[in-house]
């Protein structure tokens, strides 16, 4: 197993699990991360995304099940794995009691690294990040995006070759979010990116690859348009009509070619098994009054709720 | 090279004592101080000697003492429970290739100098308004006991900072246990006054040790060795403790 697990992904997971008394907070999960990848892991709340992460990350370990980051066990090796990481937890943990640039130095020096070396990395970084004229501000006095590009920072200073975020724009306003992914999209091939979000839109914009997870499992993986095509199961056309909906909603129901189907008003939405059978529908419909037939197109929003279900979670 | 975490943990808290030493002191300072002026010189007529020595005399070195041990009590058990519950630095720290026990040290050092320094400020404050004098051999004495009294209330203070969540049980602790254990020590009263057969049980305490040999010490400049080695040994079991109940509450 061990040689399997020494491959040239900069993240390997195997059958992973973490038990929280009776409660599995990650259940036989498994999952492949790319070298210079960008890696999105979307869930709902509870999902067990930050477990997965603090797993990662060596903050906690395993029930069961194998893990390999930069092909090292975070249970043997933590300090090496630590040393190449870098982490944006989902809380917070800026030092409110130091100056911005009080922070990235304390950071610096928890990693060995020298003064010099030290002083014009962070001049650099904070000036990347529009943050040069407040260095010397207690963080507190900073907006909520600036905090958090802050904490990028900190979590970059080191050089690692391996960066997680875990939820990096929760809280943010849509300005302050743009300015976090395109600062993610810039230092994007230089290292590996492991992110977790809520955004579908994020994964989007951001992630050569996506996994869904939810109650601890992975439930869906590959690209956001790999995603969207394999989940939706081929194409969904809405067919407005300008009478007789259920009578031709009752004709559609019946035909093999039609996966799912929905009504509402004088509006029947059809999920077809593939878009060759459209004409089939055509023909069906022969001497109904039609209004409209559109193409719809399937948001990862949709993908996302179809696997997730829609319950609000605790 | 295994501390330098430590170091630069504890650099970080320094820079922060610095910056609110001022106001720190003050507060710091006022309530021996008081203390000492109520019963030292409000009393004094009625007290007269004890042990021997005027009373204001008497409770002095464990005024100071007492300032040390609760300043470093205080900054460890606050300090653990902020930076771990309220502002999750720990958890910052414990993603950067530092061990486990380097940040626990750090916390312990940290505690350990701020119980140190104030505890050095009431002295001076004390001394600076009391005509008594003690020879340099004294000083040095008295320092062998402040120094691992110190770091024993810095351990005791990181394992109740490191199991404790909510702030409310820490206050209830330190009422209902170290502030009767540092009052019963002979803080302000020889052991004598106890009723015989309690004696041995109070005599048995670390911190009677610690306040009773820091007395003799300051006082009569005398080292006793049993007292010495019971604060010692205390503070190295309660710093194994302290290091050991950090790992294992972080490993969760
Ligand atoms: N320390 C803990 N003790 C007990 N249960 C926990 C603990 N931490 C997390 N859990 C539980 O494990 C599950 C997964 O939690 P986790 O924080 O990993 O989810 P998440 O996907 O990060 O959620 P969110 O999007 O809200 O951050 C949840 O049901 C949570 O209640
Ligand atoms: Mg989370």
């Amino acid at each position: 197993m061990s040689t399997q697990l020494h491959s040239s992904s900069a993240i390997t997971i195997r059958s992973l699990s973490k038990h929280y008394g009776g409660l599995a907070a990650l259940d036989d999960f498994s999952l492949e991360v790319e070298r210079g990848s960008i890696f999105g892991l979307l869930g709902p709340n509870g999902a067990g995304k930050t477990t997965l992460i603090r797993i990662l990350t060596t903050l906690m370990r395993q029930s069961s099940g194998e893990v390999r980051v930069e092909g090292l066990d975070p249970r043997t090796h933590g300090r090496e794995i630590r040393s190449l990481i870098g982490v944006v937890s989902q809380e917070n943990s800026l030092d409110r009691y130091l100056t911005a640039r009080e922070n990235l130095e304390l950071h610096a020096r928890l990693h060995g690294m020298d003064a010099g070396r030290y002083r014009r990395r962070i001049d650099d970084l904070m000036e990347l990040m529009g943050l040069s004229g407040r260095q010397h501000d207690l963080p507190e006095s900073y907006s909520g995006g600036m905090q958090r590009r802050l904490v990028i920072v900190r979590a970059l200073l080191h050089e690692p070759r391996l960066l997680f975020l875990d939820e990096p724009t929760t809280g943010l306003d849509p300005q302050s979010r743009r300015a976090v992914w395109e600062y993610i999209s810039s230092i994007a091939g230089s290292m590996t990116i492991f992110l977790t979000t809520h955004y579908l839109e994020e994964a989007e914009h951001l992630c050569d690859r996506i996994a869904i997870m939810d109650h601890g499992r992975l439930i869906a993986l590959g690209s956001s348009q790999e995603l969207k095509d394999k989940l939706t199961g081929g194409t969904v056309y809405q067919i407005e009509f300008n009478d007789q909906v259920g009578r031709y909603a009752g004709l559609l129901g019946g035909m093999a070619c039609v996966r799912e189907m929905q009504v509402s008003g004088q509006t029947v939405c059809v999920g077809l098994e593939s878009w060759e059978c459209l004409s089939e529908v055509v023909t069906a419909l022969n001497g109904a009054s039609v209004r409209r037939i559109s193409l719809k197109e399937r948001t990862l929003e949709d993908v996302f709720m179809d696997l997730t279900g829609k319950g609000v979670r605790e | 090279m295994i501390l330098r975490g430590s170091l630069a943990i504890w650099r970080r808290d320094m820079l922060v004592l610095r910056r609110s030493i001022l106001s720190e002191l003050v507060a710091v300072v006022a309530y021996p101080l008081t203390i000492y002026l109520a019963f030292g010189i409000g009393m004094k007529g009625y007290i007269g000697l004890v042990d021997g020595v005027p009373y204001a005399l008497f409770i002095a070195p464990g005024l100071i003492t007492m300032t040390a041990v609760n300043a470093a009590y205080n900054e460890s058990v606050w300090s653990l429970w902020f930076h771990r519950r309220v502002q999750f630095t720990i958890e910052s720290y414990r993603v950067t290739p530092i061990s486990v026990s380097e940040i626990v040290i750090a916390k312990i050092l940290s505690g350990f100098s701020h119980g140190l320094i104030k505890g050095l400020v009431v002295g001076l404050v004390i001394f600076a308004i009391t005509p008594f004098r003690f020879p340099s051999e004294n000083l040095v004495a008295y320092l062998a006991f402040l120094v691992p009294g110190s770091a024993l209330f810095s351990c005791a203070g990181v394992i109740c900072g490191t199991v404790m969540d909510k702030p409310e049980t820490i206050g209830k602790v330190e009422a209902v246990f170290v502030m009767p254990l540092i009052f019963m020590s002979g803080l302000f009263f020889p052991l004598s006054s106890y009723p015989a057969a309690v004696i041995p049980w109070v005599r048995a305490l670390p911190t009677t040790a610690l306040f009773e040999g820091a007395r003799q010490a300051l006082v009569a400049g005398d080292l006793p060795y049993a007292f010495l080695g019971q604060v010692m040994v205390t503070a190295l079991l309660v710093f194994i403790a302290a290091v050991w109940i950090f790992r294992w509450k972080l490993s969760e």
